[in-house]
C-alpha cells in the first residue's frame, strides 16, 4: 500500500471509523462461509455494479444535485461492499442496495435532516385521503395524457424534485425502479399502507403541479366543451 | 370465484394494478371491468402513460468516471481488509 494514489484516496474516504467498525462487526457475526478476496470483488463487480445507473437515479432524486449524488452512490457501494456477505442470495439486490442508499443518506446528511421540521403531511389520515381523491370523475383523461406527452422531460423531472422527499422517493422507487410496496416499505422503513398512500398522493400532487405548469406555459388541457361553457359564464358575469 | 366489481373499486386499485400488487383474481376482475368501462379505461390508460413519462424523465446517466471511482474505492477497501 505504498502507492500514493491509494493513500490519497484513503484520506478522502467518507465513511467514519464508527460506521466502518459497526459494519465490520456485523460482517464478523456472519455465519456464511468466508469468501476469498478475488471472489468477493469479482462477484460484487458483476452483480452490484450494474446497478450504478439506478442508484445514481435514486441519489439524484434524493439529493437533487450531481455532486452529492455521486458521493452518495460511491458511499453506498462502499458500504454495500463491506456488507456484501450479509446479502442473502436470491433476494432482491436492488432493494438491498436502495436500503443501504437510504441509510447512507441519513448518515451523510443527518444534520440537515435534524434541522428539518417534523410533522409531515402523511402522518395524518393515510390512505383514506388518497382513496377519496381518486374517486373524482375525470372525463377529460385523453386530453390530459396528450398534454403530459407534450411536456419536456426536464419539466416533469423538476416537478418531481419539488415534491417532498418522502413522496418523491416512493414515486421513484415504485414507478422508476419497479420495487414492490413491501420492498419500498422495507427500504424506507415505513408501513406498506404509508407507501400506498404516498404513491397515490405523490402522483396526484405531481400531476397537479404539472397541470399548473402547463397552464402557465400556455399548454391547453381544457376540453373545448368546457372552454365554451366557461367563456359563456365569463360573458354572463361581465354583462 | 369471480366477482363483479364497480367503478369505485376499480379506480381505487389503479396503482396496485399497474404495480402488480393484486391477486390473480383481482387482476382478472379488474381487467374484465376495465375492458367494458370507458371511464375506468381512461383512468388506467392515463396512469400508465403518466408512469412512462415519469420513467423517461428520471433516466439519468451517471458521469462516466463514477464507475471507475467506485471500482477503485472497493478495491481500496478490500486491500485494507487484507492487511489485517
Amino acid at each position: 500500500m505504498g502507492d500514493a494514489r491509494w493513500s490519497k484516496l484513503n484520506d478522502t474516504a467518507w465513511m467514519t471509523a464508527d460506521e466502518a467498525k459497526r459494519l465490520d462487526s456485523n460482517l464478523m457475526t456472519q455465519s456464511n462461509e468466508p469468501m476469498s478476496a478475488e471472489t468477493r470483488i469479482k462477484e460484487f463487480e458483476e452483480q452490484a455494479l450494474p446497478y450504478t445507473r439506478l442508484l445514481f437515479g435514486a441519489a439524484i432524486t434524493k439529493t437533487k444535485n450531481y455532486a452529492d449524488a455521486e458521493d452518495l452512490v460511491q458511499e453506498t457501494f462502499a458500504k454495500a461492499f463491506r456488507a456484501w456477505q450479509q446479502f442473502q442470495k436470491g433476494t432482491n439486490l436492488r432493494a438491498w442496495l436502495m436500503k443501504i442508499l437510504e441509510n447512507t443518506y441519513i448518515n451523510m446528511y443527518n444534520k440537515k435532516l435534524k434541522e428539518r421540521g417534523s410533522g409531515s403531511l402523511d402522518d395524518l389520515e393515510e390512505f383514506q385521503i388518497g382513496a377519496a381523491e381518486s374517486l373524482t370523475a375525470r372525463p377529460q383523461r385523453s386530453a390530459e395524457v396528450e398534454a403530459l406527452n407534450q411536456m419536456a422531460s426536464k419539466d416533469v423531472r423538476e416537478a418531481l424534485q419539488n415534491l417532498s422527499e418522502e413522496f418523491r422517493m416512493v414515486v421513484y422507487y415504485a414507478v422508476v425502479e419497479g420495487l414492490s410496496y413491501a420492498e419500498i416499505a422495507d427500504v424506507m422503513d415505513t408501513p406498506v399502507g404509508t407507501v400506498m398512500s404516498r404513491l397515490h398522493r405523490g402522483k396526484k400532487a405531481l400531476f397537479d403541479a404539472l397541470k399548473d405548469f402547463a397552464a402557465s406555459e400556455g399548454y391547453d388541457t381544457t376540453p373545448t366543451k368546457e372552454k365554451k361553457a366557461s367563456a359563456r359564464a365569463a360573458k354572463a358575469v361581465n354583462e | 370465484m369471480s366477482e363483479e366489481i364497480n367503478c369505485e373499486e376499480t379506480k381505487r386499485q389503479v396503482h396496485e394494478y399497474l404495480h402488480n400488487e393484486l391477486s390473480e383474481q383481482e387482476i382478472v376482475d379488474i381487467t374484465a371491468h376495465v375492458a367494458n368501462c370507458e371511464s375506468c379505461e381512461g383512468d388506467y390508460d392515463f396512469e400508465h402513460a403518466f408512469n412512462n413519462i415519469i420513467k423517461q424523465s428520471c433516466d439519468e446517466a451517471p458521469p462516466a468516471e463514477l464507475a471507475q471511482r467506485i471500482i477503485d474505492r472497493i478495491r481500496l477497501i478490500d486491500s485494507g481488509r487484507a492487511e489485517h
